[in-house]
């Protein structure tokens, strides 16, 4: 058991699923045991988490031949960094069923619990074959959601979506056969294991270049970075808000943790040369999907963009090529991925009980719904990054990192933050605090199972803001492991 | 003995052919289920018969005195009769509700549908050009009547009107090919024009190389690739559903089984001589093949339109045997991942259809998933691994075939062959959009349908197959059976043995 517990995880989701499909038709029956389901998950996530030796590298490993004619194996693992993100993606997901908890059918609780497969495949997959492949399984589960039970023009939007993530996808998909062959030029044989791949020398300047801005495009499109972002305008707007919280707070994240797993080791030199560009792009879309979702209307566009403007921030850490800026946006993945998600669920609980989700629409909630503005408010907080959340020490932290890497861009990122608050807290005042135009609505407050699954996340928010170092510890070394060992190699060659 | 049994698989079909033949001529005596059951059985042994060999290395010329070598038995066509028997079984038990539900299919149908089998079979074995001719041509004038089944359809008429001519026309050309190349050496046989190619310099080589071209265009109207594809769209849509299944599956099989002999085994310096050409053939195929397949409104147009950027895809494969052995197991391997994904995709439809005419366009598609769930859950699976998505054997192949174009330095049609399936996931996501996410059209709802009968289950345990192909060992990697590299083992056991002399 405990030598696979990691197999375990990914895809006890997926074998209960086809197991619900076929035996039950009760709706009831599949949630709850879909939910029993997410919970053992988490028993076992925080069992790993205990377990887990922050300075050992590389551990729970599971390596054995997949396909043994091209060397892709089967070889998954833990590190610092992807137990960060197990951890979070183990907590949010049951949580977020009970926000879900009623007017689903079947097929929704079916479509996550393969989701929950393919996302924990992608964070844990360590051969770039074996990662593709829940890369790509993760989004199809998705597609059947927006299309199925999306709103507005979901056809149309579920089509965009899979085209616009399958182009990045196959690019990604042309590089990673690019390099297994190069790997099977210099060393005779085949193998996809990142760790491997990253020994090759026989590639030359501008191949790898072409082969960096491939895997790149995969996972910008998937984060997403500008100018690659114009397909999440209209999902966000369009798709379900179970589906909406997969994309916003697992999945776009994943796009980051990839280029840290993959992008990084396997092309150094490429990174370090490019990043002055990428930190200036994220800067940039901090900046521009931060004015841009100032002027939405839709409340669900204004998440979009300004999830956006976040991710542009994280990416713009990711590339600042110190330990503060990378630490930082490891730290806002996880709190972006918990004050998003639970906004972006809260939302979906104001489009489900009044029907509305434009701001002039709403209004005067704050009043029959105190727990709920509470909680919005505290979410809210969190995302804006006022001291004492998760949100401020992650900022603080990548802030200091782009300050660190380039003086003035740290002044302009200092300064681009505030963008942020003004979005959202005008928004909340105007739909939440404010009295409506027009007769007062309807709006219940949260159920205690709502509560309750609520609960550890304002939690976590203020443990996060308060002792960043229960949570820094465990990924920290991993981090100084690849400024010393990865990146130096890259600058001395 | 031991060389009867290798050519016992292929008299068992031409017995059978006969016997039906013959069976049929009392034809109120049997029902269509009788002949669908015989068929089958004889099938059943021919594969059991067919397996006896299967997995050992061997290249045999059985009864010289009698065959005068004009057919060879080794591990490669081993391999390929079992796959074009068990293509044909597989037709066979996905139409059994489709040759039920039309009356039309009589007994002399399944006569036919085993000359096919058996000229396909020949066509695997042969090693001389004329035999190979003669068998390309039975397989062809089956497929030809059985195309054209029903007169009263007019498309059909038109369908099959087209496929003959333009197929009788072609086979001039080969047999042109065959003259100029006999004209030459002296010789039909390919192990002796070998030995005259690799003895000869360029030079006295001219006629050669001119006559296995005029054989190449065959192969190439026969696949379907660009220039010569225009009769392919008019031809599967005519066609009854479930022979376009078969053509585009099991048909496509036979042909590749000879040309990769020919070109493999004898032919290896033609290929630097081709190159160019396959080049740019590979390059109009994979992108007319994508253009006309998401122009198409008529399902049926659109799988046979991608069939067309599939044969780029082989084609692609093809053009790199010239510097890369490896890229021979791809297409093999390819060809059986295309065969699985293919009959399964146009099988469902034929059974979709089967109590009603209307499913034609992407519109008469709606609402599928919620009228028969499993049965579009299958055609889900089936477009998948057409599309190439991770988790079906189609990508497997893909990842095989674009690997080593890569590797025999063809980087760039990789990319090209990458944006046609980009494109394609557009047009299969389509069909899977229009099962799941409308309402049913009012004309096409089907109350009455019994899916507890063989053909669901033939595609369903093409949808296992086509699934466990390729996760093979990823989930159960502790059952060593399912792998994968079981698969690519036999692919290359088999292409190994056309190099045993």
């Amino acid at each position: 058991m405990s030598a696979n517990i990691l197999s375990f995880i990914i895809f006890i989701p997926a074998v209960i699923a086809f197991g619900l499909m076929i035996t039950t038709k009760h709706v009831e029956t599949v949630r709850n045991i879909a939910f029993l389901t997410t919970t053992v998950i988490l028993a076992l996530v925080l069992k790993i988490y205990i377990d887990f030796e922050p300075s050992a590298g590389m551990q729970f490993v599971t390596n054995v031949p997949w396909i043994a004619s091209y060397g892709i194996n089967y070889y998954i693992g833990v590190d610092g960094f992807s137990l960060t993100i197990l951890m979070m993606i183990a907590i949010l997901i049951p949580t977020a069923y009970l926000l879900l908890w009623e007017g689903r059918t079947k097929g929704y609780w079916i479509n996550m619990l393969l989701v929950q497969t393919g996302v924990t495949g992608t964070l844990l997959a360590l051969d770039v074959i074996l990662f593709y492949f829940f890369w790509e399984v993760m989004l199809l589960p998705v597609f059947l959601m927006i299309g199925i039970y999306g709103f507005g023009e979901k056809i149309f939007t579920t089509i965009k979506v899979t085209v616009y993530t399958m182009a990045g996808s196959l690019l990604m998909f042309v590089a990673i056969l690019y390099l297994g062959v190069a790997y099977h030029n210099e060393f005779g044989i085949w193998s996809f294991q990142y760790d491997n791949l990253t020994n090759i020398t026989i590639l030359t300047y501008s191949e790898k270049m072409w082969l960096f801005l491939a895997f790149l495009s995969a996972f910008a499109i998937k984060i997403p970075i500008f100018p690659l972002h114009t397909w999440i305008m209209e999902t966000y707007k369009n798709a379900p808000t179970g589906a909406v919280f997969l994309l916003s707070s697992i999945m776009a994240k994943l796009g980051v943790y990839a280029i840290v797993r993959f992008l990084i080791p396997i092309f150094p030199e490429i990174y370090i040369e490019f990043s002055t560009w990428f930190v200036f792009i994220g800067l940039f879309g901090l900046i521009y999907f931060g004015i841009a979702a100032l002027m939405q209307d839709d409340i669900k566009r204004m998440f979009a963009y300004s999830s956006a403007s976040h991710l542009s921030f994280i990416a713009a850490g990711i590339f600042s090529l110190n330990a503060f800026g990378i630490n930082g946006a490891l730290y806002l993945i996880i709190a972006h991925a918990i004050a998003t998600g639970a906004l972006f669920l809260l939302v979906g609980l104001i489009h489900d009980e009044t029907g509305y989700k434009t701001i002039k629409d709403l209004g005067g909630l704050a009043k029959g719904a105190p727990i709920f503005t509470t909680i919005f408010a505290i979410m809210l907080f969190a995302n804006v990054g006022l001291p004492g959340t998760n949100g401020f020490v992650s900022e603080l932290l990548i802030i200091f990192g782009i300050y660190e890497f380039n003086h003035t861009l740290g002044y302009i990122s200092a300064l681009t933050v505030i963008i942020g608050a003004s979005y959202m807290l005008w928004m909340f005042q105007r739909a939440i605090l404010q009295d409506r135009v027009g007769e007062p609505l309807k709006f219940r407050d949260l159920k205690i199972k709502e509560i309750v699954g609520l609960a550890p996340w304002v939690f976590l928010v203020f443990l996060m803001g308060i002792y960043p170092d229960v949570f820094i510890d465990k990924f920290e070394p991993t981090v100084t492991h690849y400024l010393n060992d990865i990146l130096q190699i890259g600058a001395t060659k | 003995m031991s060389e009867m049994i290798h050519i016992l698989p292929a008299v068992l079909i031409l017995i059978s052919a006969v016997g039906l033949m013959f069976m049929s001529m009392y034809e109120d005596k049997f029902s269509t289920k009788t002949y669908i059951t015989v068929s089958s059985i004889v099938l059943v042994l021919a594969l059991i018969l067919a397996f006896i060999p299967f997995g050992e290395l061997y290249s045999v010329k059985p009864y010289t005195s009698i065959f005068n070598d004009v057919v060879i038995f080794d591990t490669f066509s081993n391999f390929f009769n079992i796959l074009l028997i068990i293509g044909t079984l597989l037709t066979l038990l996905i139409g059994e509700h489709y040759f039920q539900a039309r009356s039309y299919f009589k007994g002399e149908f399944f006569s036919i549908l085993m000359f096919a089998l058996f000229g396909m079979m020949l066509l695997a074995n042969a090693n001389e050009l004329v035999t190979a001719y003669i068998a390309l041509e039975v397989a062809s004038f089956a497929v030809y009547i059985m195309v054209g089944y029903n007169s009263e359809d007019s498309k059909r008429i038109e369908a099959i009107f087209k496929y003959l001519v333009l197929g009788s026309f072609i086979g001039a050309f080969y047999l042109l090919g065959v003259v100029l190349v006999y004209g030459a050496t002296q010789t039909t046989n390919l192990s002796e024009i070998a030995t005259f190619v690799s003895t000869h310099s360029n030079s006295d080589l001219a006629l050669v190389y001119i006559g296995f071209t005029l054989i190449l265009f065959t192969f190439l109207f026969k696949v379907a690739a660009f220039p010569f594809q225009s009769w392919v769209l008019d031809v599967y849509r005519g066609a009854p559903m479930i022979i376009t299944a078969y053509m585009a599956s099991t048909f496509k099989i036979a042909i590749f089984s000879f040309f990769l002999r020919a070109i493999l085994q004898d032919l290896q310096p033609m290929i630097d001589f081709w190159d160019s050409i396959i080049y740019v053939i590979t390059i109009f195929t994979l992108v007319f093949g994508t253009w006309l397949a998401i122009t198409q409104n008529i399902v049926k147009r659109m799988l046979a339109a991608s069939s067309i950027v599939h044969t780029g895809y082989l084609l692609l494969a093809f053009i790199s045997l010239g510097q890369n052995i490896h890229s021979a197991y791809s297409t093999v391997f390819y060809l059986i991942a295309y065969l699985l994904s293919a009959l399964g995709s146009f099988g469902i439809i034929s059974h979709i259809i089967s109590e009603t005419k209307v499913r034609v366009t992407y519109d008469d598609f709606k609402g599928l998933a919620k009228e028969r769930p499993f049965l579009a859950a299958m055609m889900t699976i089936f477009l998948f691994s057409l599309a190439g998505i991770p988790s079906t054997i189609g990508f497997i192949g893909k990842f095989y075939v674009f690997t080593e174009a890569i590797n025999a330095g063809y980087a760039a049609l990789a990319v090209l062959a990458i944006i046609a399936t980009f494109v394609s996931v557009y047009y299969y996501f389509k069909l899977i959009a229009m099962m799941y996410f409308y309402p049913t059209k009012e004309e096409c709802v089907v109350n009455d349908f019994n899916d507890k009968r063989i053909s669901t289950y033939a595609i369903a345990f093409l949808a296992i197959i086509t699934v466990l192909g390729g996760i093979g060992s990823a989930i159960v990697f502790f059952i060593p059976v399912l792998n994968i590299d079981t698969l690519i083992n036999i692919t290359q056991m088999s292409i190994q043995s056309l190099f045993l002399k």
